[in-house]
């Protein structure tokens, strides 16, 4: 099937791309490797009048040193090409998370910050365009009905992004530019809790880079998924934090896959901390686990699964890195 | 707003030849590569990413997804398909291990599966058991399953200076 008739621009500098982003008469659309955004277009998901190419923007490409420690990840790197930098072999959770991500073929073409913005999904968007229309359209196409949740205000669809979640542990840094200027933000609170407008992004706007503080001393990322190599994530979990025997300081776990947004756990994080990662501890902090991550939808597996997964990502996660300190 | 496609000529090598092509939005590089430049061996699977039956290699040789790649996207550069494998009527080396181990079976996944080898083969000269495991596995064969496909890998590894 052909997709849906648009204009595609390329332009050369990010300023240029800026300036088309400002200016653009329709809907525009960046497109990097293409691997979510072709995929949408071809499932008449996305049909914007313009598309963006934006992954050979030489102001995007590489990884080097941050000012001020840590690093600073350009956002139109390959997924392949992040895994294999030596500036990240200091960062073994995030490279770990890189090479969950889809397979080979699809690193090969996938940029980070296509990765960070991969549109939300749902069963009922995962269908194709002849079903939906039977069915009838729902919240990302202007109309107040979620099929996945019949009585959400919101749309529920997931954020499948399994590099989010490992990014977020490490208390990453983006940077969004607009023809104006930048600005930066937590990677945490560039996410949102509705799946249509799904991140802060303006549409005048391009992620540009992502910027790492130097790397935890003790870190975990487990991904539960139908096939290695292939599919997207059932969930996932990043965690990181200092340990010294069962003490964590700075404790970070981020789940993602299973809701809107990644969470950031609250509980569990205050829980591990005051206790310390004993057996108690760690079924306590898995036992509060459910209760933040909200409504569960039946995208890939039942949402009683979820929440059952939920605890058991949690539990490996914590005794994960327990093990990482022994 | 409706939008219309423009079309536009672009060049696209393939195999080493160059092709002044008319290319609309609309068209992936499988749709290119398929239909003005005629090469039929490379093949739509899925179209979604998930099959890898439509691998091709990009300049640098890794292997990549042709039905994911608006055409406009390649203008200027290269790739190589199946049909490039081949020199002067001799198959590449994975092409004739193929033959020799037997690893086909229906043959409509080949092309895609002996691209993706070749893109790990062109990536790592001694590729270990998990570089195998990892290239391979975003190509999908449904009839000889994947046994023959790595014995074939294997082998050309073996006989590798």
């Amino acid at each position: 099937m052909h997709l849906p008739a648009h204009e595609f621009v390329k332009p050369a500098t990010l300023a240029e791309g800026l300036s088309l982003l400002q200016s653009a008469a329709g809907e525009i659309k960046p497109i990097a490797g293409g691997t979510d955004v072709i995929y949408n277009m071809r499932g008449r998901l996305f049909q914007p009048d313009v598309l963006l190419s934006v992954r050979e923007l030489p102001e995007l490409q590489g990884v080097r040193p941050a000012v001020g420690g840590g690093m600073r990840l350009g956002v139109g790197t390959r997924l392949t090409d992040l895994e294999r930098s030596p500036e990240l072999a200091d960062y073994p959770m995030l490279v770990r998370a890189l090479r969950c991500v889809a397979s080979r073929h699809v690193r090969n073409m996938a940029t980070l910050g296509g990765n960070l913005c991969l549109d939300t999904r749902c069963w009922y968007t995962n269908q194709t365009a002849e079903w939906r229309q039977a069915k009838g359209p729902c919240l990302k196409n202007g109309v107040d009905v979620c099929h996945a949740i019949q009585s959400s205000p919101v749309c529920v669809a997931l954020n499948a992004s399994d590099i989010a979640p490992a990014l977020i542990a490490h208390g990453a840094r983006v940077t969004l530019a607009c023809a104006g200027g930048e600005r930066e933000l937590l990677l945490a609170d560039f996410y949102t809790d509705d799946g249509v407008v799904h991140t802060v992004r303006r549409a005048d706007e391009l992620m540009v880079a992502v910027t790492l503080p130097p790397p935890p001393a003790d870190a975990v990322f487990v991904k539960e998924t139908a096939r290695k190599g292939n599919d997207f994530s059932y969930g996932v979990i990043a965690a990181a934090g200092e340990v010294t025997g069962e003490v964590v300081t700075g404790l970070s776990l981020v789940m993602g896959s299973l809701t809107t947004r990644p969470v950031s756990l609250v509980e569990p994080v205050r829980l591990i901390t005051a206790q310390g990662l004993t057996d108690t501890a760690i079924a306590a902090a898995a036992a509060a686990t459910r209760e933040e991550l909200g409504a569960l939808t039946n995208l890939y597996t039942p949402a009683a699964y979820k929440s059952i997964l939920a605890r058991a990502l949690v539990t490996q996660a914590l005794q994960g890195l327990r093990g990482a300190a022994a | 707003m409706k939008t219309v496609a423009k079309r536009q000529v672009m060049s696209l090598t393939v195999n080493g030849d160059i092709y002044e092509v008319l290319v609309s939005p609309r068209q992936t590089l499988l749709d290119v590569i398929r239909g003005p430049v005629g090469l039929r061996g490379t093949k739509e699977g899925c179209a979604t990413g998930t099959c890898g039956v439509c691998t091709i290699n990009n300049e640098q040789g890794e292997a990549f997804l042709s039905c994911l790649t608006p055409a406009l996207e390649w203008a200027g550069k290269s790739v190589t398909t199946v049909e490039g494998l081949e020199a002067d009527g001799e198959l590449a080396p994975i092409q004739q291990a193929f033959v020799e181990f037997g690893a086909v079976q229906c043959g409509f996944c080949t092309p895609g599966v002996i691209m993706s080898a070749q893109g790990l083969l062109n990536t790592f000269h001694k590729p270990s058991e998990d570089d195998i495991n990892d290239g391979m596995a975003g190509v999908l064969c449904r009839c000889t399953g994947h046994i023959k496909v790595k014995d074939a890998i294997r082998d050309v590894v073996k006989k590798r200076p």
